[in-house]
């Protein structure tokens, strides 16, 4: 064979043998468990809208974003292994989520899961995840006792609830020392007293615990709390007991349509409140505001992103300007965390380098991913591996956003926490009705 | 104790206006089983078609709410009439069980075409002339327009039925065979019709109901279920078949509902805990429910049997 035949010959077998590393390409399948029918579709699709754009980035080399995750096309540790989400609709029920689950383990063979919003939903899919063996990594579920039952295949990248509420008793006590940007100290009494009313699945009556336990620490003790089912589709008389006492700030944890409708029922009793407190889910989906408009103005909501993060971190604004050309909508608290729980996903992969379930655990368990990679203003991301919080992202923080008009007329979340990241002056006594 | 008074009046007058509507929509129910002895398990799912006669009527033609009570009320008619024609027809035929399952399959029918149709999201109206309007009386007292309208025009609904059943050659007719089917065929009265008319006015009224509720009240396939839990206990209370019964039997489910405001009001007063009574609210209906079939089965009025 004339030697240069044979140069050829041997470069392109070498090329075809470089395009088709050893291992060859495969697919990584994650099966997605969240709500896209039922109360809280609206939030269930944002979700989902996340993790489809955190994928996309995954899949496809995207070297103008400034994370490590958009450098390469594909898990480069894996042979560029693409992700593919299979995403189910649990409808906010926590034994259809657990089937789904188990079919996806079984039928589809996901190399691990992710979701499911709903606390009580995630905490059926994390006993199946625990049974079979199989990592999950949820996103958005902040009932503190998710991580708090010792699972060794369940990790939670958003903060939880604890500190969230801890978060809303700090901000209080501050706004009424004045370090609220544009309010000026002013008596305690005036906020009191505090009443408060949350939905009693797993998630709300949780937080509802955590008012109550946190709030009389601080002073700011519920004088009425009241459980309601999510699904209730009247809640005047429950509004009644709450309007009973006059109160002067009034906390929520609601998922969609019953915080909407809490908020329309405050508007036809005539609430006259300072402060109204949203904790995030159904008060910050974009539903929350198109359904409700104007009279959204001035309420808080805790949240972990608003548009405005973007102003202070650049990969934010990236991501925010990729995702709202794709849906048309800015990212929400939801969709920002199933994006970081999805990269989270990605740096997993990479570092395991295969789809053991064991190799999986223990790259979970070592990772850390820096704050500048996410876009969500976090310490960064590494789990607890050890103590009550097991699977916790430790370096998680939350955000106090207030619905304000901007100059466009729409509505925005402007931060007023934590203080130092105000983006705007508060609107201090809420505008009311 | 001002205050005492001032919350319960506000409990007390909610729950009015509530029972009243909870009493319409049991109407439907009772005038069909005073008529032909046959309990519609279908007739939460015709409220929630009702309601979305309501709904669509104002979201598709962009008109008030309000427009939407005649179109429910025929949109009610219609439906009457053709699942009577369609299916209890038959199952009159067939023995007790038939009945039961048939209205039960029914239920099942109508609630997953509506899921098929409208998908499983709660929807409701965010604008009319009434809806989140509402106003002051007296020191503290709010009075939600929705829910005043839907008293009121429930109550005229109530006065309507009573005076067609009772004043008018047709209701007359509607009664002797409710009495006495064998009888008033005998007599001439076509009660094949009367059976007719009887599923056509329950259809009618319960579909108003729909409309008047969905002004506050937000729609889904699934909301069915809940109503027909309200409207058996009404029909139970007031008795199976009696109309004043149900207006009645209306009012004390709707203060059922409002128990745990009364409640917290009291609570304050005696200085013990508030608020944990309200996850409980609808389970005073279903423990009242399970109380009259113990202890007085033929409730407040009941006539038959």
């Amino acid at each position: 064979m004339p030697r240069r035949l044979f140069v050829s010959v041997l470069a392109i077998m070498l090329g075809i043998a470089l395009s088709f590393p050893a291992g060859a390409v495969e697919e990584i399948k994650i099966g997605v468990l969240y709500p896209l029918t039922g109360g809280a579709a609206a939030e269930g699709k944002e979700l989902r809208d996340g993790a489809e754009l955190a994928t996309e980035i995954a899949n496809n080399a995207k070297s103008e974003l400034s994370m490590t995750m958009a450098k390469n096309a594909g898990i480069k540790s894996l042979g560029g292994a693409k992700i593919k989400l299979i995403i189910q609709d649990h409808q906010g029920n926590p034994q259809l989520g657990a089937d789904l689950a188990k079919k996806l383990i079984q039928d589809d063979k996901v190399v691990g899961l992710m979701g499911a919003y709903h606390s009580a939903v995630t905490k059926t899919v994390a006993a199946v995840a625990e049974r079979y063996g199989v990592p999950l990594i949820n996103e958005s579920s902040t009932s503190p006792a998710l991580t708090k039952e010792g699972n060794k295949w369940f990790w939670r990248t958003t903060p939880h609830d604890t500190t969230f509420t801890n978060d809303l008793f700090v901000f209080l006590e501050g706004l009424t020392q004045g370090k609220v940007k544009g309010v000026k100290a002013f008596d305690k009494k005036d906020l009191l007293p505090v009443v408060s009313a949350c939905e009693k699945t797993e998630w709300g009556s949780n937080v509802d615990a955590a008012i109550k336990e946190l709030g009389k620490a601080k002073g700011f003790e519920p004088q009425v709390s009241l459980l309601y089912a999510a699904k209730a589709p009247d809640l005047s008389s429950e509004v009644q007991s709450l309007l009973a006492p006059k109160p002067g700030t009034m906390l929520f944890a609601g998922y969609g349509a019953d915080a909407i409708l809490m908020v329309k029922t405050l508007k036809s009793m005539k609430a006259k409140p300072k402060v109204i407190w949203g904790q995030d889910a159904g008060f910050e989906s974009p539903e929350f505001v198109s359904t409700l408009g104007d009279d959204v103005e001035g309420i808080l909501t805790r949240t972990v992103f608003s548009p405005r993060v973007g102003d202070v971190k650049k990969v934010a604004k990236e991501v925010n300007d990729l995702y709202k050309a794709k849906t048309g909508r800015d990212l929400s608290g939801a969709s920002a965390r199933s994006f970081t729980a999805t990269q989270a996903w990605v740096h997993i992969l990479e570092k395991a380098g295969s789809t053991k379930p064991e190799a999986i655990q223990k790259a979970a368990n070592d990772i850390k991913i820096d704050a500048d990679e996410l876009i969500v203003p976090w310490k960064g991301i590494k789990f607890s591996t050890s103590g009550q919080d097991l699977g916790q992202n430790e370096l998680g923080t939350g955000m106090i956003g207030q619905y304000q008009k901007g100059k466009d007329g729409k509505m925005i979340l402007e931060i007023v926490y934590p203080f130092e990241l105000a983006t705007t002056n508060m609107i201090y006594p809420v505008k009311g009705w | 104790m001002e205050d005492l008074f001032i919350q319960i009046s506000k409990a007390v007058v909610a729950g009015l206006m509530m029972g009243l509507v909870f009493g319409l929509v049991a109407l439907g129910l009772t005038i069909i089983f005073g008529v032909m002895d046959i309990v519609n398990f279908a007739h939460g799912e015709f409220l929630m078609i009702g309601m979305y006669a309501g709904l669509l009527t104002a979201t598709l033609l962009r008109v008030d709410p309000l427009v939407g009570l005649p179109v429910a009320a025929v949109v009610g008619i219609l439906l009457g009439l053709v699942c009577y024609y369609s299916l209890v027809r038959f199952l009159l035929r067939g023995p007790i069980v038939a009945q039961l399952f048939g209205t039960f399959g029914l239920m099942l029918f109508l609630r997953n075409v509506a899921l098929m149709v409208m998908g499983a999201e709660p929807q409701s109206l965010h604008h009319g002339i009434l809806v989140g309007k509402s106003f002051v009386v007296g020191p503290g007292m709010v009075i939600e327009l929705t829910k005043l309208a839907a008293g009121v025009l429930s109550l005229a609904a109530f006065a309507g039925t009573w005076w067609l059943l009772n004043r008018t050659k047709i209701g007359k007719g509607l009664t002797a065979t409710a009495l006495d089917g064998q009888a008033a065929r005998y007599m001439g009265i076509p009660t094949e019709r009367m059976n007719a008319f009887a599923w056509a006015l329950g259809g009618a009224t319960v579909s108003v109901a729909g409309a008047l509720l969905v002004n506050f009240w937000p729609v889904d396939p699934n909301v069915g279920l809940l109503f027909t839990m309200i409207a058996f206990t009404t029909v139970a209370l007031g008795g199976f078949g009696s109309i004043p019964g149900a207006a009645l039997a209306g009012l004390i489910v709707g203060m059922m509902i409002n128990i745990a405001p009364m409640w917290d009001a009291c609570a304050v007063y005696l200085e013990m805990e508030v608020g944990w009574l309200h996850q409980f609210k609808y389970s005073f209906v279903y423990l009242a429910f399970f109380l009259i079939m113990v202890f007085r089965p033929r409730g407040l009025f009941g006539w038959k049997h």
